[in-house]
């Protein structure tokens, strides 16, 4: 059970209060209809599957009930960060150090 | 909210849980300038920190999240509080849950440790005072840190059976040393 | 006083004798004792048979890492436990055991027939065996191996134990209360931090239980360890014997199974039998000791031969000998510390077998001043004994290879010792990385991300000195404090060794039963085999032959087996690294890990408050996601179908009365409630008026349909929006994810209400008669509250939100009232209907009703993979609307591609029901296999149609209305004629009434 740090209430708490939401940043098109077929496909189904440091969403579904976004590295499963949803990508080589 | 008590659900040396009377309860969500201008409306100071109460004579507002106060209230106070929010012009959104939950004081020498049979949270996380919402054995529930010995549970009124079942369990455990 | 037993040695009580049971024999044992000790005080090695050649073993360890004393315990039929160590069950007054894999008898086994055969089951006997010839499946294989095999015999009842669970939020946790465990423990709460200090046994103490000669800060060990003990209370420190970590898990979330009850003779029945503790500790120490290794040399698994280590744990903390006449085979300095206590207790030792050209001076003087012959230089070779040692044969090993003649040196014990290997397992767990030592041959803790230290022998450190200095160093750098002072050691006994594959032999090595998985009968043969058959990598090793694959999870064979493995492939061990320990640490049941989920607890089941008069009615219930809810309201002996035959002609003539509480229920508020709904379902909302509900369908972007429901609105910014039962939680959660993270500007927010409502549907064309006598401050008359209206009134007296909406085709109102009304409302509207003969009814008759409708539900009749056009809904589709979740998707290529399945009505020639979930076929005689062209997703007897109906997804439905489909069932095919989905009442008439 992994210990994940909420953002929205500044504290670190058990995944059993969290629920996962899918990879992050993946932004709905602002008009969906003027996007392509392959856009669209894009934005539905293609995700990056990174093995590393992976954006993801959690939401702090018994908590405060945000969604958040987090840099998880999927190899450690270690969190490195996590900050509000609509908050730029954190630099990874800052969050990595040396390993990045 | 003292002397609510209507029936006890278990009772050991360790805690005792206890189902309370109804209250008026309130979901209260706003931003920006709605929460001064709800604040003043309600009379009590909505605080923007998650798991900080604040209250006015009888009602006890609690911040569950970013925009999201749960106001509990006497019942005659109920009109009162709606009317209250209906002069605010600024955007925001009252809903009443009165009956979505039922309330439990969870009081003793172990009321904290009774918690956690199903709280993954540490219960001392949440100070005297303050409250959160959180997860007790698979179900949401509102946690409202009344004294050091002295918690209130609300749960949805359909998992109440289940989470005070294992609430009475762990008083009759915890009682045995 | 039993034989074997030393007056006045050991931590048992002499004065409290045990009465318990092996194999239906009283033994008398005392309070402190094991299973296994309190045999062995008898002289009873023999204690089990080996998995795969029954062979005839006895304890070789005296803890958790034992793989061969397996029994079985046994309060009563159902309170039985098989393969319980013998080592760690702790008797009590009454206890029945009873050894495992024997027929007819312990000593005299017609398994054992397996061990004369042993070349079948060479490693790798599962893939090979079996094989051949064909016949030997069904007269020999089946019949006869797997009556043999596996472990004991599970208990037959339901276990009528239960158990507990409970979250421990600390800053440390100590896993070993060893030395080393005990200063860590002692150093972090000095330092002032919440600590929990665990251990497997019975008692803490460790390795100090069975070295009382040590001194510590000038008390003998076992003063200084009760003084510790009583300073780590007086500290606040969280004490737990009986408790096994059982896994390492993320973060320092460490699973602990602490048995409270195994060892009581009368336990409270009100005590849990066990408790895991799910422990998030701020920092982890583990002091775990070292494991002993067993030497493999063949005749290594006699009854008699066991670790010396575990012989001196028998003598210093149980008071027992483990023999008379006692010999050592050794490549470590530790073993001749058992030899010498147990000369020192009265057996004799008949020498001292040591690998090792040299040893020190003190040892050969220890060894003198006892009259213990000293063989250094000298491996064993084998052993005689049928159900117990009796002799060792022991050769010299020669200058520059081979082994001169052999002797014989008689004895009834074996003590071996192969040196020591740090308990990993649980670093591991944390995929923590292992440094190869190559000093000591052994592999040691390297790195992990786990804010986790080791402390002691479990990290190659050797004594008691070493072990308390490193657990105060580690238990204070936990803390983040300074170290404090470590008392002095005296009578430390330190030493070291070598390490070994398999002892070399004269013999023809392939007949050798040399073992190294003993729980698992695997010999260094086998290993050897695998390698040469192909198996390069250690995991490969491992599946092939089982080794370390048995309830010990390797802790005495992984090292040896890696050795061999190694040796075989010819490469260094650390190029063929360890297989991986995976939780849990030792067998665990099934109950600790359910804890409180069983029985009426096993999951949440939520009830409506009209639940318990359903009860009362009879009602027969049926699960809805975690819901249970009436299906149906049985009178007399009435069956399923004759029921709801009944409760659905009383809605379609009379009055029927249904609990639709578990309804979702969201409170979409703020002044852009509509924008927000606009984008959210299908259909458009601007112009729908408050007062005024509209049914919604809910997609996801990939366009297809996700929930439906109908929607009130209640005021410009405000609308009462339900989902199905099942959605309600999905729906919110989806909502509430575009809102906070698509649109963040919104002004409008989303509130659970489905609980604040009870909702009471009220359906039939005598509705209005029962209900508007009971309203209060509204005209309900079709004019005036025309379907599809919503309203505020009183029902009853009670405040209501009164909905005039039909899921069955008739005049429906859906009144919501505060839950807690729930019930009383109900009685009434009963009681006022009794004279329309109102009828409840439940979710069967619902799904009737609205099947005859064409009225989808969402989950049945369509699957994640259906449009609102697949589903005939295109009608709800908001065209004009700039943008709405799933609009963009329903473009997509494959969603507007011709042969989509779609949803229709079947209606079979010969009347006959269809099953839901029958596949369908457009030629019943073309071969197979058939092209399905889809399948039914609902079918019912209907009394109003007057036949059966069903509704089905089939590819290019809506093109085939009228064509004739086939249904392929076991038996026979059932020809159905495709129509709509609407079979009764399609104008629609009855909901204006």
């Amino acid at each position: 059970m992994l210990l994940i740090h909420c953002p929205c209430c500044d504290e670190t708490l058990p995944e059993m209060e969290f629920a996962y939401a899918g990879e992050a940043h993946v932004a709905r098109p602002a008009d969906p209809s003027a996007v392509s077929d392959a856009e669209w496909e894009a934005f539905l189904f293609i995700r990056t599957n990174v093995k590393g440091p992976h954006f993801e969403r959690w939401r702090h579904i018994h908590g405060c009930g945000r969604f958040f976004n987090a840099v998880r590295d999927t190899v450690s499963d270690r969190f490195l960060t996590t900050y509000p949803a609509g908050a730029p990508r954190p630099d990874l080589t800052t969050l990595m150090g040396d390993d990045a | 909210m003292k002397d609510m008590s209507i029936d006890t659900i278990a009772a050991s040396r360790a805690a005792t849980v206890t189902a309370l009377s109804p209250v008026a309860r309130f979901s209260l969500r706003g931003r920006g300038d709605a929460v001064a201008a709800l604040s003043a409306a309600l009379g009590v100071e909505l605080l923007a920190r998650v798991g900080a109460r604040a209250q006015a004579g009888a009602r006890d507002v609690l911040c569950l999240g970013p925009d999201e106060w749960m106001i509990h209230a006497p019942e005659g106070d109920a009109a009162a509080i709606i009317n209250a929010c209906a002069g605010v012009a600024a955007p925001h959104a009252l809903v009443e849950v009165s009956d979505r939950e039922l309330s439990y004081a969870i009081t003793g020498p172990q009321a904290a440790e009774l918690l956690t049979l199903g709280c993954p949270r540490d219960p001392d996380s949440i100070a005297v005072g303050e409250g959160r919402r959180t997860v007790f054995d698979g179900a949401t529930v509102i946690l409202w840190r009344d004294g050091r010995d002295a918690f209130r549970m609300d749960v949805w009124r359909s998992f109440a059976p289940h989470v005070t079942h294992l609430l009475a369990t762990g008083c009759r455990e915890l009682a045995l040393g | 006083m039993s034989r074997f037993r030393v007056p006045g040695m050991g931590r048992v009580d002499h004065e409290a004798p045990v009465k318990f049971r092996f194999d239906g024999v009283h033994y008398a044992g005392l309070a402190g004792d094991t299973v296994a000790s309190a045999l062995l005080s008898h002289g009873v090695h023999l204690m089990g048979r080996s998995f795969k050649y029954h062979r005839p073993r006895g304890p070789v360890s005296a803890g958790s890492d034992e793989p061969n004393a397996l029994i079985g315990t046994r309060r009563s039929r159902a309170r039985a436990e098989p393969n319980t160590r013998a080592t760690m069950q702790e008797i009590y007054s009454g206890l029945r055991t009873v050894s495992q894999n024997k027929y007819p008898s312990l000593k005299f086994d017609v398994g054992a027939v397996n061990d004369a055969a042993y070349m079948l089951f060479s490693a790798g006997f599962y893939y090979k065996t079996f094989m051949w010839p064909r016949s030997f499946w069904d007269r020999v294989y089946e019949p006869v191996i797997r009556a043999a095999a596996g472990l004991g015999v599970a208990p037959d009842r339901e276990d009528p134990d239960h158990y507990a669970g409970r979250y421990l939020h600390t800053d440390v946790l100590v896993v070993g209360a060893g030395p080393a465990g005990l200063a860590a423990a002692r150093a972090a709460a000095e330092a002032g931090q919440r600590v929990v200090l665990v251990d497997e046994q019975a008692e803490a103490g460790g390795s100090l239980l069975s070295e009382p000669s040590v001194r510590i800060g000038g008390k003998p060990a076992w003063d200084w360890l009760a003084a510790e003990l009583a300073a780590l209370e007086r500290l606040g420190v969280r004490v737990l014997p009986r408790t096994t970590a059982i896994g390492y898990y993320h973060q320092n979330f460490v699973a602990l199974c602490q048995r409270l009850t195994d060892h009581l003779a009368d336990p409270d029945p009100a005590l849990p039998r066990e408790r895991m503790w799910r422990v998030r500790a701020g920092q982890v120490v583990l002091a775990q000791g070292a494991l002993e290794k067993p030497l493999v040399f063949d005749g290594n698994d006699r009854p008699g031969v066991m670790l010396a280590g575990a012989a001196q744990t028998y003598l210093n903390r149980f008071g027992v000998r483990v023999g008379d006449r006692v010999a050592v085979v050794t490549v470590h300095d530790s073993a001749w510390f058992a030899a010498f206590d147990l000369a020192d207790a009265g057996s004799k030792v008949a020498a001292i077998v040591d690998l090792r050209p040299e040893v020190s001076e003190n040892l050969r003087d220890g060894a003198k001043a006892r009259g213990i012959t000293v063989l250094t230089g000298h491996t064993v070779t084998g052993t005689s004994g049928r159900l117990r040692v009796t002799s060792v044969r022991v050769n010299r090993l020669k200058d520059g290879g081979g082994l001169g003649a052999p002797r014989q040196i008689d004895c009834d014990a074996l003590l071996m010792c192969g040196g020591w290997t740090p308990s990993l397992h649980l670093f591991s767990h944390t995929k923590g990385s292992l440094r190869w030592d190559a000093d000591g041959r052994t592999f040691l803790p390297d790195r992990t991300l786990e804010d986790c230290r080791i402390a002691g022998a479990g990290r190659g450190l050797w004594g008691i000195a070493d072990a308390l200095a490193d657990g105060a160093a580690m238990g204070a750098a936990a803390a983040q404090a300074q170290p404090g002072t470590v008392p002095a050691v005296e009578n430390d006994r330190t030493g070291g060794g070598i390490a070994m594959a398999e002892l070399p032999t004269d013999r023809n090595a392939s007949r050798a039963r040399a073992f190294v998985d003993y729980q698992n009968d695997v010999t260094a043969k086998d290993l050897r085999l695998a390698v040469k058959e192909g198996m390069r990598s250690i995991e490969h090793v491992k599946r092939y032959t089982t080794n370390g694959m048995a309830t010990d999870q390797g802790k005495m064979s992984n090292i040896n087996g890696l050795m061999i493995a190694a040796d075989a492939l010819g490469k260094a061990p650390p190029q063929v690294g360890l297989t991986t320990f995976r939780p849990p640490y030792t067998p665990t049941t099934f109950g600790v890990f359910a804890g409180y989920h069983r029985g009426g607890h096993f999951e949440v089941t939520r009830k409506t408050p009209i639940d318990g008069w359903a009860e009362a009615q009879g009602a027969v219930f049926e699960p809805v996601g975690h819901w249970r809810r009436a299906r149906y309201f049985p009178r007399g002996r009435e069956g399923m179908d004759a029921a709801v035959a009944r409760e659905c002609a009383a809605v379609r003539n009379g009055v029927g009365l249904f609990d639709a509480s578990t309804l979702g229920k969201i409170e979409v508020a703020g002044p852009d409630a509509v924008e927000f709904m606009n984008r959210v379902y299908t259909n458009p909302w601007t112009k729908l008026q408050p007062g005024r509900c509209r049914y919604g369908l809910l997609l996801g972007d990939d366009g297809f349909i996700r929930d439906d429901g109908v929607i009130g609105r209640l005021a410009d910014d405000r609308f009462h929006v339900t989902t199905t039962t099942g959605g309600a939680a999905r729906v919110l959660n989806m909502m509430e994810d575009y809102l906070q993270t698509e649109w963040p500007d919104l002004d409008v927010w989303l509130t659970s209400t489905t609980e604040h409502w009870a909702v009471l549907a009220l359906n039939g064309p005598m509705t209005r008669d029962v209900l508007a006598p009971l309203v209060g401050g509204l005209d309900i008359s079709a004019g005036a509250f025309p379907h599809m209206s919503v309203a505020a009134c009183t029902v009853a007296g009670v405040p209501a939100r009164l909905f005039r909406v039909s899921f069955t085709g008739e005049v429906g109102f859906e009144i919501n009232v505060p839950a807690r009304h729930g019930l009383a409302v109900w009685e009434t509207l009963m009681d006022a209907g009794a004279d329309h003969g109102i009828t409840p009814y439940g979710t069967e008759t619902m799904h009737v009703l609205r099947a005859e409708k064409g009225y989808i539900i969402v989950g049945q009749d369509t699957d994640g993979t259906v449009t609102p056009h697949d589903a005939g809904l295109g009608w709800a589709i908001g065209k004009a609307k700039p943008d709405f979740i799933g609009k963009r998707g329903l473009e997509r290529p494959d969603l507007v591609a011709p042969g989509r399945k779609q949803l229709v009505g079947l209606l079979t020639e010969d009347r006959s029901r269809l099953e839901e979930g029958a596949q369908i076929v457009l030629d019943p005689k073309q071969p197979k296999p058939m092209k399905m062209v889809g399948h039914v997703t609902s079918s019912y007897a209907s009394a109003a149609v007057g036949r059966p109906i069903a509704m089905a997804l089939v590819e290019g439905g809506h093109d085939r209305m009228g064509e004739t489909v086939y249904v392929p069932m076991p038996d026979r095919v059932i020809a159905a004629k495709i129509t709509d989905t609407q079979f009764h009442d399609p104008a629609g008439d009855r909901l204006k009434l």
